[in-house]
């Protein structure tokens, strides 16, 4: 009872918090969706009304290229009144998405799935932040804030990341599957996530008494269930506007990078500098470089599937081709589920400087590119560089460190010992 | 190999400790030397116009002979509308840029601050260039007060002298726009904020008729009544709202011509007497500096470049030889070479320093001091980091305290066949309590909203004794935090302490290195004055804690500012309100950010090392104590 009360006063509190910026500072939502580091060409929530706006006058909403973004989202704002004049329906639904993210991150930490898994329990495990402090990290944090004020529609995805996670971990097939049907729908490459989510999902039913079930009997129903929900998302898509045109639109622009917008990532200024004939090589080599890390993490931590996840969604963040602070923000979420191996980390200090440099450096770039005529696009290329550099140096750090802690379990003399490179 | 297991191993040196403080102390007086020796012939370079396209002085001026008596004419007609009322002087000078056969409309405004109105109108008319497609314009700017509200008499005169004589040449291939402001910075601002449509509706009127993207804009600023006065300099004024500057170009193209083609002399930062001596131009410098660090409008000219179009002001000083037709025709060469363009200004340097009318240093020569400044806060902040992660109570390693119960817990450790006994403390890492810091340190920020919003909505009358009450209130927070919290249940222990004034310092120089892109001379200046918190620390010794907070106390932001007013005034206390008003002014009015770095950036900083030294001062904090080792 304790707990809902404190969960409560959290949840009233980030609301509070989120409710008093929109309403206290009315330009403050305009102003942030016109960040690049908030806002892409995929998750615009600017991009998002000019679909809409084509929406409900009966043109195809991705005549004129501007719009990127699923065709499902836009019954669901035709429902809300128009957001310029009366922007609160909008910003309470918004509002409400953060909180149920944060609900479902709770009840990932509430699993215990981050410090003993079924073949893995970290000699760590009592080393743990409540799950109200996880909630308050990804509510309170900047990024969070920053992303539910500016409305790009990857909050949403998001959101069903993250009950997507919350799921498996309580073993929940069905809900889980579909949060990930919804979340590749809408942005794409948390499809990749689904191998460490069957993990968890197969550990969930071998641990309770249902007893442990064919794995490749498993696997084949769920890939089945993701397929059949995937296709009747596109299917439903394709018969609200009523061609498939919306897949190239929409994916093709994921995976082709038409747009080069600057954003926080690494893809734009590379694209922008290549020659067109080596274009869709590189392409190939960017998207490859993504997918690498899926197999070879799923399989080395094979143990612990939920930091799979959450080193996956960190990968995401850097190496996606339309990165924003929204996807480090669901990344740096679930980092403190893994709070008993911080003091295995080693660079934490310079990660968290680094962060907090290039988040203040960035904008002053994008300013003296943009605005004050004095910079170029290399002064704003190169903070992206650190940024991503910094959240490499976290997922790297954080990968050391859980490495390590299973390591000390095989080997529990070498505890304290520094490591050596020989 | 054993390179790096021997740094491994040093990592754990608490002599290592021992050394930020002066790294951080080294790195001020390195950033303050390297100021120092920019005014050096070695150090500094020559001034250069980059844009081929410009070709100062390279055309014939005809701006001469029968041109003089229009002006003349124009000089009593200006004289004779002083003391008509605002719509019947404004209608008189549209009619004449109307004969002279421009399009011609005004503009209304009205900004309020600090509970005064400021209200205008402009006026202002456009020539069609005759080879021009309204794609690209240059503006003449003279307005009908300069900045010590003299009426600009020889200078409105020359703009619609020079209108009407411009109108009648076939060369030109961008429009000209002749603008004749109802004040210095209200009205420009108001004016260039209504071209490019964002202005705020409701106090100021949009332009009824525009052109094409602002290319460059020049002001006259030549107060002389209607008898003429012979100058003998051109005081060329260059800095833009926030320390933006124009690109230097257009500062040499001006130069170039005023001295190599008239013949007029050029000075800068109101360094009347300049001998090209080390102390003048560190002193130009110096000045410059601090005009760019205060970020204040400083002719109408300012307005114009944060929408990054180049501008600057022609101002006329001392007795001389020099008339109005020299003046003018350096203005007919100039907007020759501004016509010339192809391009918008870039080649040159955004960011320079200037000493001399011909002698600047560029960015990369000269950002480094501030980055080193900057850089002091973070080290120490990395060093305190790390102490923050030490044993609360290290032993020194010459202990004099030998009793065997107390002996520390040593370690055996083997290493490339050497062993070595190092203190159990050395080698674990405690567990740093964030929660604490990281919110004090938080509000502390926010705190200083407070005071941003009272200032920017406080009323004339009220400004200075508000600023006096905050002055008092502040410099008596930090004792009263300090006790407040040591009564608390969330008393700091020595690592939060220490904590806090990590995290506040790392903050403090990551703001200062973000802002030394943006306006170099701002976060240079603050970081002097801010550099005594690197050195303050927790101490068990009230005669330390209380030298702390002296100097703290010197260096809190409204005593640096109560005292700089006083001494650039001469001792006249009443012109901080003159300050104050103008800050407030410019928060309003010209969207300058000079306060949010001072209150969000420099007074949080300030206020929680005071809350630490405090600490101390009331040795509240019993932990820090043992912490002297």
């Amino acid at each position: 009872m304790a707990i809902d009360k404190q969960k409560a006063i959290l949840f009233g509190a980030a609301a509070a918090v989120r409710l008093l910026l929109f309403t206290a500072f009315p330009s403050l939502p305009n102003l942030l969706t016109g960040r690049v580091e908030i806002s892409t060409p995929v998750t615009s929530f600017k991009r998002l009304q000019e679909g809409l706006f084509l929406y409900t006058h009966n043109v195809s909403p991705y005549d004129g290229g501007v719009f990127h973004q699923a065709p499902l989202l836009l019954p669901l704002f035709s429902l809300l009144p128009n957001p310029s004049t009366q922007p609160f329906a909008t910003n309470l639904l918004y509002t409400i998405v953060d909180l149920l993210g944060a609900s479902a991150l709770m009840q990932i930490a509430e699993s215990g799935q981050s410090v003993s898994s079924r073949l893995f329990t970290s000699p760590r495990k009592a080393l743990r932040w409540s799950n109200i402090a996880i909630g308050a990290s990804f509510l309170f944090s900047p990024f969070t804030i920053a992303t539910c004020i500016a409305r790009p529609t990857s909050a949403l995805a998001n959101f069903f990341v993250l009950s997507s996670i919350a799921k498996a971990t309580q073993g929940a097939s069905i809900t889980s599957i579909l949060a990930l049907a919804f979340a590749s729908y809408l942005s794409f490459h948390p499809i990749l996530l689904f191998p460490p989510l069957l993990l968890i999902l197969y550990d969930a039913y071998a641990g309770s008494s249902k007893g442990p079930s064919n794995p490749l009997a498993f696997s084949l129903v769920h890939i089945g269930g993701l397929a059949a929900a995937l296709g009747m998302l596109l299917y439903l898509s394709a018969i609200l506007t009523g061609s498939w045109e919306f897949l190239a639109a929409t994916y093709g622009v994921r995976l082709l990078l038409p747009d080069l917008t600057p954003n926080v990532g690494l893809w734009w200024y590379f694209f922008t500098e290549m020659f067109d004939s080596f274009r869709e090589f590189f392409l190939g080599v960017f998207w490859l470089h993504i997918l690498s890390y899926v197999g070879g993490l799923t399989i080395r931590l094979r143990q612990q599937p939920l930091f799979v996840v959450t080193s996956l969604l960190g990968i995401f963040a850097i190496f996606q081709p339309y990165p924003s602070i929204a996807d480090s923000s669901l990344y740096l979420a679930l980092v403190p589920l893994y709070r008993h191996v911080f003091p295995l980390m080693r660079y934490s200090f310079l990660a968290s400087s680094t962060l907090l440099y290039a988040s203040f450096l960035g904008p002053a770039f994008y300013y003296l590119w943009i605005y004050a005529g004095s910079g170029n696009a290399n002064f704003f290329y190169a903070i992206t560089l650190v940024w991503s550099l910094g959240l490499s140096v976290v997922v790297g750090d954080s990968l050391y460190a859980v490495l390590r802690d299973e390591w000390e379990v095989e080997r529990p003399e070498m505890r304290g010992k520094e490591v050596r490179r020989i | 190999m054993s390179l790096i297991t021997s740094l491994l191993a040093l990592r754990r040196d608490a002599r290592l400790l021992k050394i930020p403080p002066y790294l951080s102390a080294l790195c001020v007086l390195v950033g303050i030397g390297w100021l120092l020796v920019l005014p050096l012939q070695e150090y500094s370079r020559g001034t250069y116009v980059s844009e081929n396209a410009l070709l100062p002085g390279q055309v014939h001026t005809y701006f001469t002979g029968s041109e003089h008596n229009i002006f003349r004419a124009y000089r009593h007609e200006v004289a004779e509308l002083v003391h008509q009322p605002l719509e019947g002087r404004n209608q008189r000078l549209a009619e004449i840029l109307r004969s002279s056969g421009l399009k011609v409309a005004t503009q209304n405004y009205e900004y309020s601050a600090s509970g005064r109105t400021i209200s205008g109108q402009n006026v202002y008319g456009i020539l069609q260039g005759p080879r021009a497609d309204a794609t690209e314009a240059i503006v003449l700017i003279a307005a009908w007060r300069n900045m010590d509200g003299e009426i600009n008499h020889s200078g409105v005169a020359l703009v619609l002298t020079l209108a009407r004589y411009f109108k009648r040449w076939s060369l030109w291939s961008k429009d000209i726009i002749f603008l004749i402001a109802g004040d210095s910075t209200a009205g420009p601002q108001a004016w260039v904020d209504a071209y490019h449509d964002s202005h705020s509706p409701a106090s100021i009127e949009p332009l009824s008729i525009k052109s094409g993207a602002l290319q460059g804009a020049v002001a006259i600023d030549y107060p002389a009544g209607p008898w003429g006065h012979r100058f003998d300099k051109l005081h060329i004024v260059y800095d833009g709202i926030n320390g933006q500057l124009p690109n230097l170009d257009l500062f040499n193209t001006a130069v170039s011509i005023a001295s190599g083609q008239m013949g007029i002399g050029c000075t800068l930062q109101r360094m009347w007497k300049h001998d090209d001596s080390y102390q003048a131009r560190l002193q130009t410098m110096l000045r410059g500096m601090i005009s760019q660090g205060l970020g204040h409008a400083s002719g109408p000219h300012s307005s114009f470049i944060p929408y990054h179009v180049d501008a600057i002001t022609l101002q006329t000083v001392g007795d001389g030889w020099h008339d109005e037709m020299s003046l003018g025709r350096t203005v007919e060469s100039l907007f020759r070479s501004l016509n010339n363009l192809l391009e918008h200004l870039h080649q040159s340097f955004f960011f320079y320093l200037l000493m001399q009318a011909n002698r600047f240093v560029s960015i990369g020569t000269y950002l480094p001091s501030a980055m080193l400044i900057a850089v002091n806060f973070t080290i120490t902040s990395i060093a305190l980091w790390v102490q923050s992660g030490r044993a609360p109570n290290p032993p020194s390693p010459v202990s004099t305290n030998t009793k065997p119960s107390e002996a520390p817990k040593m370690i055996a450790i083997d290493r490339d066949g050497m062993v070595a006994l190092i203190p159990e403390q050395y080698l674990t890492i405690i567990e740093r309590k964030l929660f604490l810091p990281l919110a004090f340190v938080g509000s502390a920020h926010f705190l200083g909203l407070l005071p941003l919003y009272i200032f920017n909505n406080t009323s004339e009358s009220s400004l200075t004794l508000t600023f006096h009450a905050t002055t008092f209130l502040t410099l008596l927070l930090p004792q009263l935090t300090a006790s407040a919290l040591s009564l608390s249940p969330y008393r700091p222990s020595a690592q939060e302490t220490i904590l806090i004034q990590c995290l506040s310092l790392l903050l403090l120089g990551m703001f200062l290195s973000a802002l030394a892109t943006l306006n170099f001379s701002l976060a240079f200046l603050v970081g002097i004055l801010a550099t005594p918190l690197t050195f303050v620390r927790p101490t068990s010794s009230r005669p330390i804690a209380g030298l702390q907070t002296l100097l703290l106390v010197a260096v809190n932001p409204l005593v640096v500012i109560t005292l700089a007013t006083s001494y650039w005034a001469g001792g006249d206390v009443s012109q901080l309100r003159t300050v104050l008003v103008a800050a407030a002014e410019g928060w309003h009015v010209w969207g300058l950010w000079t306060q949010v770095v001072v209150w969000l950036v420099w007074w949080p900083a300030w206020f929680a090392e005071s809350v630490v030294v405090a600490g101390s001062l009331f040795g509240k904090v019993v932990e820090a104590k043992s912490v002297k080792a």
